[in-house]
């Protein structure tokens, strides 16, 4: 009585454990820094452990992708409010702060998506998911789903292109 | 998009490195329920404590921005920095700042507040160095962080309300705000049960704060709050505490505040509910102060 269903509490806690590097890249590809991604993580498994929404065990995996994706979200609809002069003045300031990347163009170009747009395209391409799977943790029907993932191609496609303009004519 | 562009993106993905934290921040949040209403469990010697107290203050360079004033435009009663307390050993770091309450007519409620503000100071600075020096000695590679200070949440010719927070930030973030609401025009502490006639404020503020919950979380699927429900014995919010921590704003509605953890999972932070006037204009002593 206490313990609503432990069972499922079970479940949810090892689906968690074994995937939980998955949510951490996820919510990283969201908010780009690490203590916000984890924040971000542990914010998802509160959420799922009391939220008690989940009706059908079989639907964990898009259940709790759309915790993480929803609660990315809300983070970065929140951090707007607060920080939008601050993250281009800590982008001035410290230029060396990706060097880490080697191919900034392909990075930017993803990062540049509109953020409905960038979902898509990590769920479906960098998480492997069936683009069934993607329109359910979005909350899009199929068709939806399938028509942003091609918008999402061809905006990247398109700046890739200009891109590689760009370095011809610098090259040449 | 060709497909060996996607790859190299995707590479780039499962680059992101994973930090060493995850797995015990995963795990945390995964006991949290079980131990969502512990605090911390440390008990502080208090002669030592005060020995550590009294050293740090003198050698404290914090103590010389001490006493900055911030000045409240219109009104007589002010609030100040009464002294700092600031740590910062790598990982650790503290930064306390202490309220006093100045000119208020009233001097005794203005001691007993400025040496309640003190101790709970002196308490959080204690506990915190107690912390730091057994992970420290445990040889544990810990992260601690506590930011304290106040604000003024309202100020008007009749009312001050000082909020005092504490955030402490271990593997997660927990902030605590604590208000107390000073009627300047009659030099009393206003209490939540001084409003009211009678205890029944108790039922009534908690009905509605459980309407306000469903009726948000309704309109907004990213909110969540730990409401009781019958199959959960025992667990989420039932009603309020007698004291709950309260204040009074500008537009003379009641706040009623929560801290982290109390009623809502740990992403919604701390939680208000403004309480419509009509619905306790029944139950209170007067319209003096709310309205």
């Amino acid at each position: 009585m206490f313990n609503r269903q432990p069972k499922q509490e079970k479940i949810i806690a090892e689906y968690v454990m074994q995937n939980k590097e998955s949510f951490y890249r996820l919510a990283y590809s969201y908010v780009q820094n690490r203590d916000d991604a984890l924040d971000i993580v542990q914010d998802s498994i509160q959420k799922a452990i009391t939220a008690g929404t989940l009706k059908d065990i079989q639907a964990v995996k898009s259940w709790f992708y759309r915790i993480v994706v929803n609660t990315s979200l809300d983070f970065l609809r929140r951090r707007k409010k607060v920080t939008v002069l601050d993250d281009t003045t800590i982008q001035l300031h410290s230029p060396s702060h990706e060097d880490h990347y080697h191919d900034m163009d392909l990075e930017q170009a993803l990062n540049s998506l509109p953020i409905q747009y960038r979902s898509v395209v990590v769920l479906r391409y960098f998480e492997d998911l069936k683009i069934e799977d993607v329109a359910e943790i979005l909350e899009l029907n199929i068709n939806t789903a399938k028509t942003r993932l091609y918008k999402a191609l061809k905006i990247l496609r398109d700046q890739m292109n200009d891109l590689h303009l760009e370095e011809v004519r610098h090259n040449g | 998009m060709d497909n060996n562009k996607m790859k190299q993106l995707k590479e780039k993905y499962e680059d992101i490195p994973i930090p060493t934290e995850l797995d015990e921040v995963v795990k945390k949040a995964l006991q949290k329920r079980k131990s969502k209403n512990s605090g911390f469990k440390w008990v502080a010697g208090v002669a030592a404590a005060a020995v550590i107290f009294t050293s740090s203050i003198n050698i404290s360079p914090a103590f010389a921005k001490s006493l900055e004033s911030i000045p409240v435009v219109g009104s007589i009663v002010d609030v100040l920095t009464f002294t700092e307390f600031t740590v910062d050993e790598g990982n650790y770091q503290a930064d306390i700042k202490v309220p006093a309450i100045d000119k208020l007519e009233n001097k005794e409620l203005e001691q007993t507040l400025n040496e309640k503000y003190l101790m709970e100071s002196q308490e959080l600075y204690t506990k915190f160095m107690d912390e730091m020096k057994g992970q420290k000695a445990f040889g544990v590679d810990g992260h601690l962080r506590v930011d304290s200070g106040f604000v003024v949440k309202t100020d008007t010719d009749q009312l001050l309300t000082v909020g005092r927070y504490v955030q402490e930030t271990a593997a997660s973030s927990k902030t605590t705000i604590k208000y107390d609401t000073i009627d300047k025009e009659n030099q009393l502490l206003v209490t939540l049960p001084s409003l009211f006639k009678d205890d029944s404020y108790i039922a009534v503020i908690s009905e509605n704060i459980i309407k306000q919950m469903k009726q948000q979380m309704k309109e907004d699927e990213a909110k969540s709050y730990f409401i009781a429900s019958e199959e959960e014995l025992g667990e989420g919010f039932t009603e309020i505490n007698k004291e709950q921590n309260f204040y009074i704003n500008a537009e003379h509605k009641l706040v009623v505040s929560f801290n982290d953890y109390e009623v809502a999972p740990g992403y919604m932070g701390t939680v208000e509910f403004v309480i419509p006037t009509d619905e306790i204009k029944d139950i209170l002593v007067s319209n003096a102060y709310i309205k």
